[in-house]
């Protein structure tokens, strides 16, 4: 056993610097066995660079961390050995096939011959490409590329997988797809995944604990249901029209709870008191001459956490028609 | 043994990459051959000049050149494909496993390599199907496929080491023109004998002309170790330049991680 007590992925203040640009400024981090922890954040909070911190694939510019028991700058070839790694900007080479592209996996882990090809066929089997096997990757659709990057990741067995934005630019299907093949991965084998995301939806499912990081910093920590809890009330948005005055609206929601930022033409409120205030605020509008397009009550969700934590939206955010996705 | 199988299984990738792409392997194979037709067609008379060596025909004349210039341009793809691995994100897969980092440069040169050899012989196959007499026999191809193999792994290492340095495949491309010029101003194509003035002398002092002129004496007076080891001397010499070369891109590379 060389996990550290239970805590396979372990950073503490970690940084690092391209030159004078900090793009990680002290992260501190636990990610317990057999979980799988979500990484939030927008575009260029820092995600990436951490994974490839803890992945040995850049050297930390200060602190340290250390991944399956190991120093990831000391130890860096123990680490590599007891790791999975789907990198988002890590291509499939595309002349090869899957077959080929998992046998050439098993031989730079170190497999013998006859057990990474047994390993590799299994593997085809579970991310359902037996069939595209011998196909090159070239002619693979995204969500077949990512299925086979999630096998390639996984032929050596490791402790802990990293995904990196694993289901970025793939379809809802294929994106629900990958997120059950994870989530088996991590009933079943009880591997510790390390997922990042820029999709709140995609944290909150799947993930049993998620850290939200902005501008380099983790800014919220905990299980998704305590992090919106932090946030407490739902929200209340009222739309409006072009030639409404947004002002009388604001002021007629202020005593229903703390003004909430939002787009143009929208206000809204962390409503005091939840769903029973509704009609209540509809008929403060209606008293002081607000005009109403439409209106919505929210329950909390980790973009509010996020904005809760940041006081700004996590772009990139949205993720529709997932719902009906994971049904399929 | 797990090293070399992982070397092995690079290399198999790299000959993948080269022989899968219609683009690469087209004109890597084709362009020497056509350029072998027409200067045969063309300078064929030209044996028949006093000073020319003894030969058959100018095709047995130039076919060791043949082979190396096909050597050359199989190994300017493993450079061109090495860069494509950093542009794609292939070549972080590689860093993430764990694998010696060496495996990366040692895996790309040994396809390369490979690559010189079997195109050395299949260019032996097809001349041969046009009349072409081989004065050693056999030996004497295989001994000119071995030295092709050493140039393609040298100058595979060069356009590795240049693909390491700039991360850009159309660098690659664009620089190794230099390459073919640097084999035109040799005795690749006409008798060191025959040539006058700067060129000659320039020719003479082109390690290149005694390399191919190693290799053209097994093609056309028959088997000389001395003459071959002057030939594998020049191309292994390409070979060690080109691996330390490529050998400090790579830690310079992995230089810029920490």
């Amino acid at each position: 056993m060389t996990q550290s007590e239970g805590r396979p992925i372990v950073a503490e203040a970690l940084v690092r610097r391209f030159g004078s640009i900090e793009a990680v400024r002290g992260i501190d981090l636990e990610v317990r066995s057999g979980e799988i922890f979500g990484f939030l954040g927008p575009n260029g909070a820092g995600k990436s660079t951490t994974v490839r911190m803890l992945t040995t694939l850049l050297k930390p510019t200060a602190g340290r961390a250390r991944v399956a028991g190991y120093d990831v700058v000391a130890d860096a070839d123990a680490v590599r050995r007891s790791i999975g790694v789907a990198l988002q900007d890590a291509a499939i080479d595309p002349l090869m096939t899957g077959r080929e592209l998992l046998r050439l996996q098993a031989v730079l882990h170190g497999i013998p011959k006859e057990e990474g090809r047994h390993r590799g066929e299994r593997l085809l089997e579970t991310v359902g490409l037996t069939a595209a096997a011998d196909r090159r990757v070239g002619t693979y659709s995204g969500g077949m590329r990512r299925r086979l990057d999630l096998a390639l990741s996984l032929i050596h067995e490791p402790q802990v997988l990293f995904l990196d934005e694993p289901t970025t630019g793939l379809d809802p299907t294929s994106r629900a797809a990958l997120w059950n093949e994870v989530r088996t991965l991590n009933r079943e084998g009880g591997t510790t995944v390390f997922l990042t995301t820029q999709y709140m939806e995609e944290a909150d499912r799947l993930a049993g604990r998620i850290a939200i990081i902005d501008d380099g910093r983790i800014v919220a920590e905990g299980t998704p249901a305590e992090l919106k809890a932090r946030v407490g009330e739902p929200a209340l948005r009222v739309a409006l029209p072009a030639d409404a005055d947004a002002l009388a609206a604001e002021a007629a929601l202020l005593q229903f709870g703390e003004p909430i930022p939002d787009a143009p033409g929208h206000v809204a409120v962390r409503l005091a008191g939840g769903a029973s205030r509704v009609a209540a605020v509809a008929r403060a509008l209606e008293e002081a001459g607000v005009e109403v397009a439409g209106l919505e009550l929210r329950t909390p969700n980790l973009d509010d956490v996020f904005l809760q934590a940041t006081g700004h939206r996590l772009e990139g955010a949205e993720n529709p028609s997932l719902e009906d996705a994971e049904a399929k | 043994m797990t090293a070399l199988t992982q070397y092995a299984a690079l290399g198999r990738r790299a000959v993948i990459n080269t022989i899968r792409r219609p683009t690469a392997v087209v004109p890597s194979l084709l362009f020497p051959l056509l350029f072998l037709a027409l200067s045969s067609a063309a300078f064929d008379r030209t044996t028949t000049i006093p000073g020319f060596p003894p030969v058959e025909s100018f095709l047995q004349f130039v076919v060791a050149t043949t082979v190396i210039q096909g050597a050359l341009f199989g190994a300017v793809a493993a450079g061109a494909d090495m860069a494509t691995d950093i542009e794609d994100g292939f070549f972080e897969r590689l860093l993430a496993s764990p694998a010696p980092r060496g495996s990366i440069l040692v895996g790309r040169v040994t396809g390369a390599a490979a690559l010189g050899f079997f195109q050395g012989i299949l260019y032996f196959a097809i001349t041969i199907l046009f009349g072409l007499t081989v004065e050693g026999g056999v030996v004497a191809v295989l001994l000119v496929a071995v030295t092709a193999a050493t140039v393609a792994a040298g100058i595979g290492s060069i356009a590795v080491a240049f693909a390491l340095r700039t991360g850009s495949a159309e660098a690659v491309q664009g620089a190794f023109p230099m390459l073919f010029a640097g084999l035109f101003v040799s005795s690749a194509f006409f008798p060191r004998d025959l040539m006058s003035g700067w060129f000659k002398t320039v020719a003479t002092f082109n390690p290149m002309s005694h390399m191919i002129e190693g290799l053209r004496h097994q093609v056309i007076a028959g088997l000389s170790a001395s003459r071959f080891l002057v030939a594998l001397a020049v191309a292994g010499g390409i070979f060690l330049v080109g691996f330390t070369m490529a050998g400090r891109a790579l830690a310079g590379r992995l230089a810029e991680r920490a």
